[in-house]
């Protein structure tokens, strides 16, 4: 694991213009953070356009990064607030209520339901869960935040969290039938 | 009377309340349905708790080391930025052109229409053996307009802008551009004759890339020539040779 002297060295190395210091921390840290942009967003395609946006941004801010968190927690800070941002305006912009009823009656998990949930039949049934109680579900149940800092970081009260997240638990156990 | 949703969720996090806990409790042990939904939710919490990170495909650092590239060549001083607005416009583009094909370079067999075609329910028919194909082949038609898309924008800025490039350079790039389009063209008639084929797939889109990529070269090179950087256009005119010998 690296160390935080480690990051501090990086990060000089980085807005001294080396290239090749910010790819080690792309090589580092992206996989977290692609996973989370997908979840997060509901989409691979979506997730692959934030992971590009938020390594820029990052680029860009890596002035503002003191070394007082790992860089890894910095990082991490930087995409969950991209992604809630694309979250906000994603759903100012659409009402997907219809296209996600279309995908939940076209769901079929490839594992047999006496067996424990595979991973890409819970990828591909979170990827259908509607806006609102998706990103709940990812902050809470993929990357345990409480229902407190749920509600702070989507803008909702604790309880809403709560109920957003366990409308989409009832859901993924519905789509991935008998559980 | 069973309890509500809320508090077996809340029973199966083990955050309900001290005061109802014990009845949630007793009417779990005795209650086979709600035992099976406290299991449930349980196992969909413990499954997405297991979530292991997912690789990002190779391409996307190659997305971020050129918006970087990119982003770096038209970091110019105030007074110039203007003029360079069209160029700007191509990376733009660029993105735009990268996020559009992702659906075909990511592979079509693991698309989830396509996979849940690949287990049909019990009892279910086969569905028709050209059904992934054709889907495929729509994929790749979708991702060949956004590419020609790019393409044809980037190229109206480099004939707009050729007359920064000498002669012996841009006859450089006009031949590797041949090389390119025959390289498409070639992987256009494989796939005609074979349109499922993955690698004259990868290859026509692998094509389309080394087409953009030089193109955005023909880009960069005519930016460090307007801004005077010999030594820039040198590297870059290299580049292009190289790939052409």
């Amino acid at each position: 694991m690296a160390g935080q002297s480690d990051d501090a060295d990086l990060a000089a190395r980085c807005q001294a213009g080396d290239l090749d210091a910010f790819e080690t921390i792309y090589r580092r840290h992206s996989a977290r953070i692609y996973s989370l942009a997908c979840r997060m967003a509901g989409s691979v395609d979506d997730g692959e356009d934030l992971l590009q946006e938020i390594f820029l941004q990052a680029y860009r801010k890596l002035g503002s990064f003191k070394g007082d968190a790992a860089l890894g927690t910095w990082l991490y800070r930087l995409a969950v607030n991209h992604c809630l941002d694309f979250v906000r305006s994603k759903q100012a912009k659409m009402n997907k209520l219809t296209e996600t009823l279309d995908a939940e009656s076209s769901f079929e998990p490839t594992a047999r339901r006496d067996t424990p949930i595979a991973r890409l039949d819970l990828e591909r049934a979170i990827e259908r869960l509607p806006d609102g109680c998706r990103e709940a579900f990812v902050l809470h149940d993929v990357e345990g935040f409480d229902h407190r800092q749920v509600g702070e970081q989507l803008g909702i009260a604790e309880g809403t969290s709560k109920s957003q997240v366990f409308k989409a638990r009832a859901r993924l156990r519905a789509m991935l039938k008998g559980r | 009377m069973h309890p509500t949703e809320d508090a077996l969720n809340e029973y199966a996090d083990e955050t309900l309340g001290a005061a109802a806990r014990p009845d949630v409790e007793r009417h779990v042990v005795s209650c086979a349905e709600c035992r099976r939904t406290v299991d449930g939710l349980r196992e969909v919490r413990q499954a997405a708790a297991a979530l292991e990170p997912r690789e990002a495909p190779i391409r996307a650092w190659m997305r971020v080391e050129r918006a970087i590239k990119l982003e770096r060549e038209h970091a110019v001083p105030r007074t110039r930025r203007f003029a360079w607005t069209s160029l700007a416009a191509a990376a733009v583009l660029l993105l735009a052109v990268a996020g559009g094909v992702r659906m075909l370079i990511t592979s079509p067999r693991t698309t989830p229409a396509v996979a849940s075609r690949q287990t049909p329910p019990a009892g279910d028919a086969a569905p028709p053996a050209n059904a992934a194909a054709q889907s495929v082949e729509t994929e790749l038609r979708q991702a060949e307009d956004h590419y020609e898309k790019a393409i044809k924008g980037l190229e109206a800025i480099t004939r707009t802008e050729q007359g920064a490039l000498d002669p012996k350079t841009a006859a450089t790039l006009q031949k590797n551009l041949a090389v390119i389009d025959q390289a498409i063209g070639e992987s256009r008639a494989a796939l005609r004759v074979q349109p499922t084929s993955e690698p004259a797939q990868q290859s026509l889109l692998e094509n389309f890339r080394s087409k953009i990529g030089l193109l955005q070269d023909t880009v960069s090179l005519i930016n460090e020539m307007r801004k005077g950087n010999d030594a820039g256009a040198a590297r870059i005119v290299s580049g292009l040779k190289q790939k052409g010998d």
